[in-house]
């Protein structure tokens, strides 16, 4: 029997990005804000020399990522099939402890297009209404870009993201994205130094006439103090970010920069070691009282009333705890009805590969957004009339790292193993690089997820089942912005071009391929189509907040983050006034 | 110079180096011939001379890890049988010791009997289903035990097709034996054997090829030194300007772990 507690303010589960902006504008405040995190606080390892830098520990066996042991998801490529446990999280990696993925992830930090907040009204007033497929489940979010800008701002400042940009208040900046969605202000900190493969690539792409531009970066080109006063250290360039904690304070994340400033205030909790396993929820009084939790070092199970909740956590278990709770319908692909579980979106990424017999390519030296990007290929940056797809994707050179167990590309047909392997080992790492696309997923109806019916996690709540396959638009997606790739590959003087690998189905959850997923509790102005309102308030419960990509009626071929952020500081303000006077928003 | 690194005190990687109490005596002294020379271009061969040998701790001239007296999980068969495929694997050349020199059997057989081949981590509930090889691997096995499985499949089908174990055989077998296994053309035993040799057994042989030699493999840092992976402590602020284009001084004395511990 679970032991109730005293109520607080506001919960909000998972202490990740979404909780750390809400906890930095609410306290303040005055607020009472107890964040509930399954993992644990950081232990020092992942953040020290020397044990940061261990490929193995970190990199291979993911020491920072959620135990599969404990929690993993089955799979199935189309709701016809039985699914299967991924009992190796390998293809995404979810966070686990205070910061969450954020804390180690990349730093490739995007707005999304003016086009993805609105892309079935874009795609039907483009191309008319019977050019969408009928399979195609995207939906507009219910906002605009406009309503995110000033929040994007807020977001890359206190982040302090590196770049350039291309686009201020409409007037078009030499040497920044020249496809980018306007923007109020400059990067507050200027693009990192260009790498090698950034040279090489930028002059291949400039040859074929398109615009070049430094990916904007979560990695501080120098050091950095935000509008809080908090403080970034400049990057090293050590290429240890994605799968680690960043040893030099230099990577932009929720236990830097956020927790920092409201940790120790009376009216500010962070409780770890809590997994949350339901949402409370009073169906008749459509509000929920608060959630339950397992002390994780105990075993022990605490109810926890709240006034106001937050699910702030992953995107599958936002999508999870809801199922597990009972709160709205699920979506059921037969009849399209249903929202909670829909448009479960990922990210269609593909890559060609470059070698060098006379370029120090260097790729240790390297970070997370350590990337030079063309998009004239992205979103609908170009014309899709005569395609058959829609969508796109950034075509980037990146060196996030050179870690020597996974980052050794080889020519097409060199041997797995022997000395001939060996010698091509010795001869092209140090003078390869990728030339990747990170793609554009966009929904279908036969994409999403519910609660698996065989398989339990090690508390013996069902697991979430995932259906997913790479839809058709997207196959044909990734082949054509994959041509486009090998193109300026073939344009860069390289002296082996790899064998271009657009991406393919079935989905395989033995590759990784991004920590992208996205949608399950999806936004929108319609109550029968979407999960939360355009204020990210739950349909069935307005005491109920929900924020994240799960928020992502499709996703765009942009990474995520930026818009998590804009999302989480918007919702922040939007908690401030319904605190003040609770009502639907 | 855009010296940034003098200038954040707080924030910069000397805080926690003091605060880890981390390599009191070689880790400042690697820091300072990164961070603290000059930044105009000199000569490579002067800074491969002035950098290279300085910060090389005195016991980096013996093994970094002791030589492996033997096996903690792996079987009289199950080493001798790993001992040949990392040797034919990573073949003694030119460019290095052999595998079993390097440690990659060590490696193997550590990771087998520690938390990873005891199954850390994986999800082993119930039903077992055959899946599609996308699904991932769907067994009940740990991965010790799914080795030893494997080992005993491939051995059998070796014994049948030559007469001989894996390690009697010559190289020109091994090899196509080896091209077959991973080629699925390999049929013997309980468990599908391409997918143990390409899901199992080739991950951890790059890995104790590559990984951080505290780990039982990449003895000396051979592989390291072999493709030019500087390992250690990888502070590359300045160097991404300096060395941008250029060979780096540390791809020839890379430095581990336990090189900064």
């Amino acid at each position: 029997m679970a032991t109730t507690l005293k109520e607080r303010e506001v919960v909000v589960v998972g202490g990740g990005l979404s909780a750390g902006l809400i906890a930095r504008r609410l306290v303040p405040l005055g607020r009472d804000v107890l964040v509930v995190e399954r993992g644990a606080p950081r232990s020092g390892s992942e953040s020290q020399l020397p044990s940061q830098r261990d490929e193995l520990r970190w990199g291979i066996h993911r020491g920072l990522v959620q135990r599969e042991n404990v929690e993993t998801y089955t799979l199935r490529h189309n709701p016809d099939e039985a699914a299967l446990p991924m009992r190796r999280l390998l293809s995404f990696l979810p966070g686990f402890g205070v910061g969450g993925g954020a804390s180690h992830w990349n730093g490739q930090t995007w707005r999304f297009q003016t086009t993805d907040y609105v892309l079935r009204s874009h795609l039907e007033q483009r191309y008319g209404k019977a050019a969408v497929p009928s399979g195609m489940t995207v939906q507009d979010w219910g906002i605009r870009y406009e309503d995110l800008e000033p929040h994007y701002t807020l977001f890359e400042k206190l982040f302090g993201i590196s770049g350039k940009a291309g686009n201020i208040k409409g007037e078009k900046q030499e040497g920044g994205n020249q496809f980018e969605p306007w923007r109020s202000e400059e990067f507050p900190l200027p693009p990192l130094e260009p790498s090698e493969a950034g040279i090489i690539f930028k002059s291949a792409a400039e040859k074929l006439g398109y615009k070049p531009f430094p990916m904007p970066a979560a990695n501080a080109s120098r050091a950095y103090s935000n509008p809080d006063g908090m403080k970034l250290g400049g990057c090293q360039y050590c290429g240890h970010c994605e799968r680690f904690v960043c040893e030099a304070n230099a990577k932009a994340s929720p236990n830097l920069l956020l927790f920092p400033l409201v940790v120790g205030n009376p009216n500010f909790e962070l409780r770890t070691h809590a997994e949350v396993f339901l949402i409370n929820y009073d169906k008749a009084g459509r509000r929920v009282t608060g959630v339950t939790y397992i002390d994780t070092q105990t075993g022990e199970e605490f109810t926890q009333p709240a006034t106001t909740v937050v699910l702030g956590s992953y995107v599958l278990s936002n999508t999870r705890l809801l199922l597990l709770s009972s709160i709205g319908e699920p979506y059921d692909p037969k009849t399209g009805k249903g929202a909670v579980g829909k448009n479960y979106c990922y990210q269609t990424v593909s890559n060609v590969s470059v070698f060098f017999e006379d370029r120090y390519i260097n790729p240790f030296m390297g970070t997370g957004a350590y990337g030079m990007v063309i998009d004239e290929f992205n979103n609908d940056h170009f014309d899709h009339s005569a395609l058959g797809f829609f969508g796109g994707a950034f075509i980037n050179a990146t060196i996030t790292n050179g870690r020597p167990i996974t980052a050794r590309a080889l020519p097409p047909g060199t041997p797995r193993w022997g000395s001939a392997w060996k010698a091509a080992n010795a001869k092209w790492y140090l003078r390869s690089f990728n030339i990747s696309c990170h793609g554009t997923s966009y929904s279908h109806r036969n994409n999403y997820m519910d609660l698996d019916p065989d398989y339990r996690d090690a508390y013996g709540r069902p697991l979430l089942r995932i259906t997913f396959d790479f839809p058709e638009n997207d196959i044909k997606m990734s082949d054509y912005v994959t041509q486009k790739a090998h193109e300026i590959a073939k344009a860069s003087g390289a002296s082996i071009v790899g064998t271009p690998a657009p991406r393919r189905g079935p989905y395989d959850a033995r590759i990784y391929q991004s920590t992208h997923n996205t949608g399950g509790t999806i936004m929108g102005t319609d109550r029968a189509t979407s999960v939360v309102s355009p204020h990210l308030q739950s349909w069935d419960a307005q005491n109920l907040f929900i924020t994240g990509a799960s928020v992502f009626p499709q996703n765009s071929g942009y990474n995520p983050t930026g818009p998590v952020g804009a999302l989480g500081l918007r919702l922040a303000d939007d908690l401030v006034s319904y605190l003040e006077r609770p009502r639907f928003l | 110079m855009n010296n940034e690194n003098e200038k954040e005190p707080n924030f910069g990687r000397r805080k926690f180096l003091k605060g880890a109490g981390v390599a009191a005596v070689s880790l400042p002294a690697i820091v300072a011939s990164q961070n603290g020379e000059a930044a105009h271009p000199a000569p490579l061969t002067h800074l491969a001379q002035a950098q290279s040998p300085a910060p090389t701790p005195p016991q980096a001239a013996t093994p970094t890890v002791p030589t492996s007296a033997g096996y903690q999980i792996l079987s009289l068969d199950e080493a001798a049988f790993t001992e040949a495929l990392v040797d034919h694997m990573w073949p003694k050349d030119q460019l290095s010791p052999s595998g079993t020199e390097l440690g990659i059997a060590t490696f193997i057989d550590r990771q087998l009997a520690g938390a990873f081949g005891q199954g850390d981590r994986l999800y082993l509930q119930g039903p077992f289903r055959k899946g599609k090889p996308q699904h991932g691997y769907q067994l009940a096995l740990t991965p010790a035990q799914y080795y030893s499985s494997g080992i005993s499949g491939a051995s059998a089908a070796c014994q049948k097709r030559f007469g001989q174990s894996f390690e009697k055989i010559a190289a020109g077998d091994r090899e196509q034996f080896l091209q077959d296994l991973a080629g699925g053309k390999v049929k013997e035993g309980a468990v599908d054997l391409a997918g143990w040799f390409n899901g199992l057994v080739y991950p951890l042989f790059v890995q104790g090829a590559f990984a951080d030699p505290i780990y039982g493999g990449n003895r000396d840092k051979v592989a390291w030194k072999m493709i030019g992976y500087p390992g250690l402590p990888a502070v590359y602020k300045q160097d991404v300007v300096r060395f941008r284009g250029m060979p780096h001084p540390r791809s020839t004395n890379p430095q581990s772990i336990q090189d900064l511990s």
